[in-house]
């Protein structure tokens, strides 16, 4: 195993504490669904333009090979719900139905947010290979209502970088609890994307503020290249 | 059942036996002149502005009989809930425990890291006390909202992008139906307030519902309904 960073990354050289042992660093992939970034998903049925969501996964590929060579952990995060719709909360379906993509009713990529359904899947670009860990989650947030913490810490997993979409939405959130919960984050503006461009941005600098609220931001090549072997 | 019928993105229902009034980290050290906020080079009156309509919307929900949560950021004086990384942010000397205006900087006790008099709790008033940014994460506030069959909260306090945002994500992923009050919350930074508020009303409402104070109190009944709860 090897070591990452420092990382040049705002606000600070990433991580906190020097380098990051890749043994207890984690990759995580957060909701890279067709449902979130592929033809005829959840996204693309609200009228959202999937480019963008789409724009991170190139980098994120490249640095999931990169992750994989070095042994590292990867966690890859599917947002869904059970066919029953036991785990839906009811303002959620609501809302949704009220921006004409109802969770749970049939789209071109089968029963929106589903599990199982084929808009659910991850897409072939970052697809999950045997050994890496899946975290089905039913809110935004990827520790709330999962295993996610418990598997981190029987890893004995200290650090995170964060790949995923949407920046704003599930993957903040998702850094927001990681941060409370003491992980030291990195999130990469490369590898990440929103349905709204300035949301992007915007949910980026919130992360640099006030000396790193929430951890640091950088680039898939800047963890790349603060590789050590 | 009532109604909120100008809020972002569409109107708000909620019903007062089932709805709490969270005024979230309203403290002296991110408030006040001279506190911990201030001393990091903060621009205070961005959150005091906050004060006025959240003491009248505080007042009128105390009439009602609504119940009301407040929450304070802290950590215990030994700093073993505070997280290394957490820790090591600040600047030297102004780190969580070092001695700051008013006392040990976001240490539980200290007079810093108390809530302002102008929105001071009473005694049968919820305080929670948070070691993190969302209100949620190793407390008990979930258990004491189901307790009490609360399924709405009207979300105030400071600041926008940090905890009010982090609790408000929170409580929607546990389904909470959040009303967040524009000028009853308050950030450091303008851009900030308005992107902050703008992604809670996105997508159909992806995180909750925004509304101003004013609409609330106008909806709100002008005399005690509700018996207290404990």
């Amino acid at each position: 195993m090897g070591s990452i960073g420092p990382v040049p990354a705002n606000p600070y050289p990433w991580p906190y504490d020097g380098a990051a042992d890749t043994a207890r660093t984690a990759l995580l992939c957060i909701d890279w669904q067709t449902d979130f970034c592929g033809p005829g998903g959840y996204v693309d049925a609200m009228g959202y333009d999937i480019g963008l969501t789409r724009a991170g996964l190139p980098a994120t590929a490249r640095l999931l090979a990169h992750a994989r060579s070095l042994g590292m952990l990867v966690v890859h995060t599917r947002e869904g719900h059970d066919p029953q719709l036991s785990d839906l909360p009811a303002n959620k379906r609501w809302r949704s139905a009220r921006i004409g993509a109802e969770i749970g009713t049939a789209g071109p990529a089968g029963r929106i947010l589903i599990r199982g359904e084929p808009g659910w899947e991850i897409v072939p670009e970052v697809a999950p290979v045997a050994g890496e860990v899946i975290i089905d989650k039913p809110g935004k947030g990827a520790f709330y209502a999962t295993n996610l913490d418990l598997v981190l810490r029987t890893r004995g997993i200290t650090h995170l970088i964060l790949t995923g979409i949407t920046t704003d939405v599930c993957v903040h959130t998702t850094m927001r609890e990681a941060n409370d919960r003491g992980y030291e984050c990195l999130i990469l503006s490369d590898c990440t994307g929103a349905t709204d461009k300035a949301n992007h941005d915007a949910a980026l600098h919130m992360v640099t503020m006030q000396g790193g609220v929430f951890g640091c931001v950088t680039t898939s090549d800047d963890v790349i290249a603060a590789t050590a072997q | 059942m009532l109604t909120i019928p100008a809020a972002r993105p569409g109107p708000y229902a909620f019903d007062l036996s089932t709805t709490a009034l969270l005024v979230i980290d309203m403290q002296r050290d991110f408030l006040e002149p001279g506190g911990f906020g201030a001393s990091l080079g903060n621009d205070v009156r961005q959150l005091r502005r906050v004060i006025a309509p959240l003491a009248a919307l505080l007042a009128d929900a105390r009439a009602v009989g609504l119940t009301i949560v407040h929450t304070r950021e802290g950590h215990l004086p030994d700093l073993s809930d505070c997280p290394p990384a957490k820790l090591s942010r600040g600047a030297p000397s102004r780190r969580i425990g070092d001695l700051g205006p008013k006392g040990r900087i976001l240490i539980r006790g200290e007079y810093g890291h108390d809530i302002i008099d102008e929105l001071a709790p009473l005694p049968d008033e919820l305080v929670i006390d948070k070691p993190g940014k969302g209100a949620f994460y190793a407390t008990e506030l979930d258990g004491l909202l189901v307790e009490r069959g609360i399924r709405s909260l009207l979300v105030t306090g400071v600041t926008t992008e940090v905890c009010v945002h982090t609790t408000v994500r929170e409580a929607n992923d546990r389904g909470y139906e959040c009303l967040v009050l524009a000028d009853c919350v308050g950030s450091y930074f303008p851009e900030f307030q308005r992107v902050g508020l703008d992604m809670i009303a996105a997508q159909g409402g992806i995180f909750g519902w925004v509304a101003d104070s004013a609409q609330v109190r106008a909806a709100l009944p002008t005399t005690g309904v509700l018996q207290p709860s404990s």
